[in-house]
C-alpha cells in the first residue's frame, strides 16, 4: 500500500525519536529527468527517469546509520528507521571518538531555482531537444576546415528535483531545481599527418532551455570545433624551460577545483575519504596559514543563482553562504558538514550535498571561483618575455592529498616579448599546489570572469554533484617545464 | 509481515501496457535487491547503510526508434503516465540508423557456479566483525590507522522481452577495499572480493595493506624517467585491462578507445591472451543473460598478443557484420568480467627479470585520464606504496611520480607476468578484472616541478 511521501517523512522522524535516535533526518527525492543522446549524426536514445525515494539518517550513541527505499509505504519506512537506528547503535558503540553533529541553527523554508515559463525541462517537447542536437552535430559536420571531424558524440540532460527535507530538531526544506546540461566529445584529425585531438563539451546551468541562448550554444560549439581543427593542422610545440603561464578561466576552474577546493573538505582532512577520494594536504592547523600569494582569494559559493551548483540550503538544513577558502593567500575556511564541523569544533559551512534519496549528504564544493582581481588583459600580458596562454585544458589529474597536479593545455598559445603568437600543443603544467598558487602575481579584473560546469565526484557509492568552477585571467611566474 | 511489491505483476503491468501501445519491440528489466555497506576510516566505523532497492529498465522501439525509461518511482500511475509518454516520445525521434533489433529467441541459458551465497543471509551479523579482522591485522603489521568499505549485496533480476526472453536470476556479492596508513604519506591498500563469503579473507587484505604502508615509510621523491614498472594486479587492473576494455565498438565510434581498425593487428605479446568473461565462477561481473536477454558467454577479445575481436549487443553485431557475444548495455555494449590468462612467473622472478634496468614497483594508482583516447595518450598517478626494485629486490619508497604514457605502447611493452591472479573490483576499477602482476619495459615517468 503507498503512502503520501510527505507524510511518510515526517512520520520517519516520529519513529526514530520512539527508537531513541539522538539526530534523525528524512530526505524525500523526487527525480523527473530526460536524456537525448546523438552519436554521429544518429539519434541513440531518448530517455525518461523517473525516480523517488526517501534516505533516513540517524545518529545514535555514537553512531551514524543510514538507509533507503523506494517502495513507498510505511513499512518499508518503519524497516529503513529501525535499520539506521540499530546500526548507529551498534557502530557506535564501538567508537573510541564517538560521532557528533554540530549545533545549527534551525530553519524552515522553501525555495525553487525555475527555468523561464515554456522552457522548462518538461515543458520543452523531446523532438525540439533532439532537433537541437541534430542541428549542432550539423554545424560542425558542416565546417570547412583543414581537418575533418570523425567523431562526434553529444548528450543532452534535463531534470526537475523535488525535495524535502525534515529532521527531529525541525528543521524543514523544500526545494524544487530545473538543471540542464549538455555533454559533448568532439574528435579533430588532420587529414594529412593523422594528427588528433578531443574536446570535451560539458555545459550546465540551473533553470530551463533559455540556457542555450545564455550559452549561445550553437557558436559555441562551432568556435570550440574551429578551433580543435586549428590545433591540429597549425600548432607547435610548446616551450621549454622556465615560462610564464596567462591561464583563463577554464584552467583556474579546474585548479581552483582540484588544488583547493577538495582539499579544504573537512571530511577528506578528517580522513573520512582515506580509501576512495583520498586526504589532503591541508589540516586543521594550516587555517590561517599563507598558502598562496595574495592575489588568491578562492571562493565557494553555493547560492549563485542560476549557477550549476546552486542552493540555499544545505542537505542538512544549514543556510548556504559563500564560504572563503583562501582570503589573499590565507587558508581561511573549510568545506563541512556538521559531522565534520563537530570534529573540528566548529560551525558547518552548509556544504552537505547528497545526490539523491539513496546516497548520505558529505562535504562538497558547489561552485567554486578564483576572486577578480584588478588587471586588464593588455596589463598581464606585457611584460611576460616568453610564457604560454593556455585558455582551457585536456587531460588533467592530482594526487590524492591534492599536492602535486597536472593540467594539459588544449587551445594554447606562444606568448613572446607581450604578444600573443602561434597555437602550441600540449603544454604541460605540472607542478605543486603550493607553487601553483604561490607563483600567481596577477589576477583579471570581473569582467572576464567566467564559469564552466562540471560533475564532480566524490563518495562511495559514487555522488557525481552539479558543480560551477571559474576564473577571470591568472598569471603564474615562472613554472619549469621539462 | 512486510507486503512486498509484486515484482512479477509489475512486469506483466508494464508489458501489457507496452503492447496496447503497439511497440515494435520492447525488453523489461527489473532489479530488486538489498545492499548494506559499512564505511570506516582512523579504524573506526564511520557509517553503516542499507539500500532496499527495486528499479524498472524498459528499452522499446517503435519504427527504428530507439527510446528508454529507468523507474525507481514504481507507483503505476507514474508508470502507465511514463509508458504513454515514452511512446510519444520514440514518435517524436528520427530513426536510429544504428539500430539493427534485439536478440531473438528461443534462448538457452548457461549455468554459472557460485553466483549465490546460500550463506549470506549470516552474513549481515559478521559484518562488523569482519571489518575490525581487517584493521586488526593492518596495525599488528604496523599501520597505525586504517579506512576503507565493505559492501554486500543480494539482487535478484527479471527480464523479460518481445522477442522470447523470459529468465530471471539471482546473486550475491561482496566488496571489501582497505588503505592503512603508517603516518600521511606512507600508505598501503589491500582488497578481497568476490560472490561467496567463504572465498573472502579479511585478515589477508589487511595485512597486504598494513605491510605496505610500513614498507613505504620513508620515501623520497622519485625522478623522472624511463622505468620498467611491475603492476600489482589492483593497477593492472586499471591501466592494463583498459585496452580489452576499449575494445567496444559503441566506444570506437564515439572517439572513446584507440583500437579503431585494428581487429587482426599484434597489440601485445604472444603470452598475452584476454576474454570478455561471463561464466567466470565467483566472478563480479559473471551472470547468464545480457541486457538484450541473449545469453553470455566467454569471448575472445586478445589471443597471444592479437586483437581478435570486440563485444558486442545485436545492433553493433549486425552492423559489424558478426553476431551477439551478449554484452549488451542498454545503449552500448558492456564487460562483464576481463579475465587475462595468467602468466608463468613468480612474483620474484618478475623482479628478477627486471634487475639490470631501473624499475619501479607499483601497487596502487588514481585519477587516470586521457589526453586523447583515439591515441590512447593519458596518464596516471600511483599512490600508496611505490619502490624502487635495484638487482632483484624492493629497496627504497619513492612517492611525487606519474605515469605518463600511451596505452597501446604499455601494452606492446608488456615483458612478463606473473602466475598469480587477483579479482580485482574496487572505488577506481568498476569492471570485474581477474589479472595478475604484469611487468612492462620503458614506461614514461614524469614528476611535478617544485
Amino acid at each position: 500500500m503507498s503512502s503520501d511521501p510527505y507524510d511518510l517523512v515526517e512520520k520517519a522522524i516520529d519513529e526514530g525519536s520512539k527508537l531513541g535516535a539522538k539526530y534523525i533526518e528524512a530526505r524525500y527525492v523526487n527525480l523527473g529527468g530526460n536524456t537525448s543522446i546523438l552519436k554521429n549524426g544518429v539519434p541513440e536514445l531518448g530517455g525518461i527517469v523517473r525516480s523517488r525515494g526517501i534516505g533516513i539518517r540517524v545518529l545514535k550513541d555514537g553512531g551514524v546509520g543510514f538507509a533507503s527505499f523506494n517502495e513507498i509505504n510505511k513499512e518499508e519506512m518503519k524497516i529503513a528507521v529501525a535499520f539506521a537506528t540499530k546500526m548507529a547503535e551498534l557502530t557506535g558503540k564501538k567508537r573510541k571518538i564517538k560521532i557528533k553533529f554540530s549545533d545549527e541553527e534551525i530553519h524552515e523554508a522553501k525555495y525553487q531555482s525555475l527555468g523561464e515559463s515554456n522552457k522548462r525541462p518538461f515543458e520543452v517537447t523531446p523532438e525540439e531537444k533532439m532537433n537541437k542536437l541534430i542541428e549542432i552535430d550539423k554545424t560542425i559536420s558542416e565546417l570547412k576546415s583543414g581537418a575533418v571531424i570523425p567523431f562526434k558524440f553529444f548528450q543532452l540532460n534535463d531534470q526537475t528535483e523535488k525535495k524535502f527535507i525534515v529532521s527531529n530538531e525541525g528543521t524543514k526544506i523544500e526545494s524544487e531545481i530545473d538543471l540542464i546540461q549538455i555533454f559533448g566529445l568532439i574528435v579533430a584529425v588532420n587529414p594529412n599527418t593523422g594528427s588528433k585531438e578531443q574536446d570535451f563539451i560539458q555545459k550546465g546551468k540551473s533553470g530551463g532551455f533559455e540556457a542555450f541562448e545564455y550559452w549561445n550554444i550553437d557558436e559555441y560549439i562551432e568556435n570550440k570545433a574551429k578551433i580543435l581543427s586549428k590545433i591540429v593542422t597549425e600548432s607547435k610545440e610548446a616551450p621549454k624551460g622556465t615560462i610564464d603561464y596567462l591561464v583563463g578561466p577554464n584552467v583556474i576552474g579546474i585548479c581552483v577545483h582540484e588544488n583547493t577546493g577538495h582539499p579544504s573538505e573537512g571530511d577528506r582532512i578528517l580522513g573520512r575519504e582515506g580509501a576512495q577520494a583520498g586526504e589532503s594536504y591541508l589540516n586543521k592547523e594550516m587555517l590561517g596559514k599563507q598558502i598562496g600569494s595574495e592575489h588568491v582569494t578562492i571562493i565557494d559559493d553555493p547560492t549563485l543563482e542560476g549557477s550549476y551548483g546552486f542552493y540555499l540550503y544545505d542537505d542538512e538544513g544549514v543556510k548556504a553562504k559563500p564560504r572563503y577558502l583562501h582570503r589573499n593567500g590565507i587558508f581561511e575556511e573549510m568545506l563541512h558538514n556538521r559531522e565534520s564541523a563537530a570534529f573540528m569544533g566548529t560551525k558547518s559551512t552548509a556544504a552537505a550535498r547528497a545526490i539523491g534519496f539513496n546516497r548520505e549528504p558529505i562535504p562538497r564544493m558547489a561552485n567554486t571561483y578564483l576572486a577578480p582581481g584588478e588587471f586588464t588583459f593588455d596589463e598581464m600580458i606585457e611584460d611576460i618575455k616568453k610564457g604560454v596562454y593556455m585558455l582551457n585544458f585536456t587531460e588533467w589529474n592530482i594526487d590524492d592529498r591534492r599536492f602535486q597536479s597536472k593540467y594539459v593545455g588544449l587551445e594554447s598559445y606562444l606568448i613572446e616579448n607581450g604578444e600573443i603568437k602561434n597555437l602550441v600543443r600540449r603544454p604541460v603544467l605540472e607542478t605543486t599546489t603550493p607553487k601553483l598558487w604561490g607563483s600567481v602575481d596577477a589576477v583579471g579584473r570581473k569582467d572576464l570572469l567566467e564559469f564552466d560546469a562540471a560533475t564532480c565526484g566524490k563518495g562511495d557509492p559514487m555522488q557525481g554533484v552539479p558543480v560551477y568552477h571559474g576564473g577571470s585571467l591568472m598569471r603564474i611566474r615562472n613554472v619549469e617545464v621539462r | 509481515m512486510v507486503e512486498k511489491t509484486d515484482s512479477q505483476s509489475l512486469l506483466e503491468l508494464i508489458k501489457k501496457k507496452l503492447e496496447d501501445l503497439s511497440f515494435d519491440d520492447y525488453i523489461v528489466h527489473l532489479e530488486r535487491g538489498n545492499r548494506s555497506q559499512l564505511r570506516f576510516a582512523d579504524s573506526q566505523i564511520t557509517i553503516a547503510k542499507n539500500w532496499a532497492s527495486m528499479n524498472i529498465e524498459v528499452y522499446a522501439v517503435k519504427d527504428s526508434r530507439t527510446v528508454a525509461i529507468e523507474f525507481e518511482d514504481l507507483s503505476k500511475e507514474t508508470i502507465d503516465s511514463s509508458l504513454d509518454s515514452l511512446l510519444k516520445l520514440a514518435n517524436s525521434l528520427p530513426p536510429n540508423q544504428n539500430y539493427f533489433g534485439i536478440s531473438d529467441g528461443p534462448f538457452s541459458y548457461p549455468t554459472v557456479d557460485s553466483l549465490v551465497d546460500t550463506e549470506f543471509l549470516d552474513f549481515h551479523d559478521k559484518s562488523i566483525d569482519s571489518v575490525i579482522s581487517a584493521i586488526n591485522s593492518a596495525e599488528e603489521e604496523g599501520a597505525k590507522r586504517s579506512a576503507g568499505v565493505l559492501l554486500w549485496d543480494i539482487s535478484e533480476e527479471k527480464l523479460i522481452s518481445s522477442r522470447g526472453a523470459n529468465i530471471n536470476t539471482n546473486s550475491t556479492s561482496y566488496e571489501f577495499t582497505i588503505r592503512s596508513f603508517v603516518d600521511a604519506k606512507s600508505s598501503g591498500f589491500g582488497l578481497t572480493v568476490g560472490r561467496l563469503m567463504s572465498k573472502l579473507d579479511f585478515e589477508k587484505a589487511g595485512k597486504t595493506a598494513g605491510k605496505i604502508a610500513k614498507r613505504s615509510k620513508g620515501g623520497i621523491n622519485g625522478e623522472p624517467g624511463k622505468y620498467n614498472v611491475i603492476l600489482e594486479p589492483k593497477v593492472a587492473g586499471d591501466i592494463i585491462a583498459a585496452t580489452p576494455a576499449a575494445a567496444n565498438p559503441f566506444d570506437v565510434d564515439i572517439g572513446f578507445s584507440w583500437l579503431k581498425d585494428k581487429i587482426g593487428e599484434k597489440i601485445g605479446p604472444d603470452f598475452v591472451t584476454v576474454y570478455d568473461d561471463a561464466l567466470l565462477p565467483n566472478g563480479l561481473g559473471s551472470k547468464i543473460f545480457d541486457d538484450e536477454g541473449h545469453p553470455t558467454g566467454r569471448n575472445i577479445i586478445i589471443e597471444n598478443g592479437i586483437l581478435k575481436g570486440f563485444i558486442h549487443n545485436t545492433s553493433t553485431a549486425k552492423k559489424a557484420g558478426t553476431i551477439s557475444t551478449g554484452n549488451a548495455g542498454l545503449v552500448a555494449p558492456e564487460n562483464t568480467n576481463i579475465f587475462f590468462e595468467p602468466g608463468d612467473k613468480s612474483f620474484e622472478e618478475l623482479l628478477e627479470i627486471s634487475k639490470n634496468k631501473p624499475t619501479l614497483y607499483i601497487t596502487n594508482n588514481w585519477y587516470t585520464r586521457f589526453t586523447s583516447y583515439v591515441d590512447g595518450i593519458f596518464s596516471t598517478i600511483p599512490r600508496d606504496g611505490m619502490f624502487l626494485v635495484e638487482k632483484g629486490e624492493i629497496t627504497q619508497p619513492i612517492r611525487e611520480l606519474r605515469i605518463s604514457d600511451s596505452m597501446l605502447d604499455i601494452f606492446k611493452n608488456i615483458k612478463a607476468m606473473s602466475k598469480e591472479s587477483k579479482q580485482i573490483k574496487t572505488w577506481e576499477v568498476q569492471t570485474p578484472v581477474f589479472i595478475p602482476y604484469v611487468l612492462i619495459e620503458d614506461v614514461n615517468i614524469t614528476a611535478a616541478t617544485s
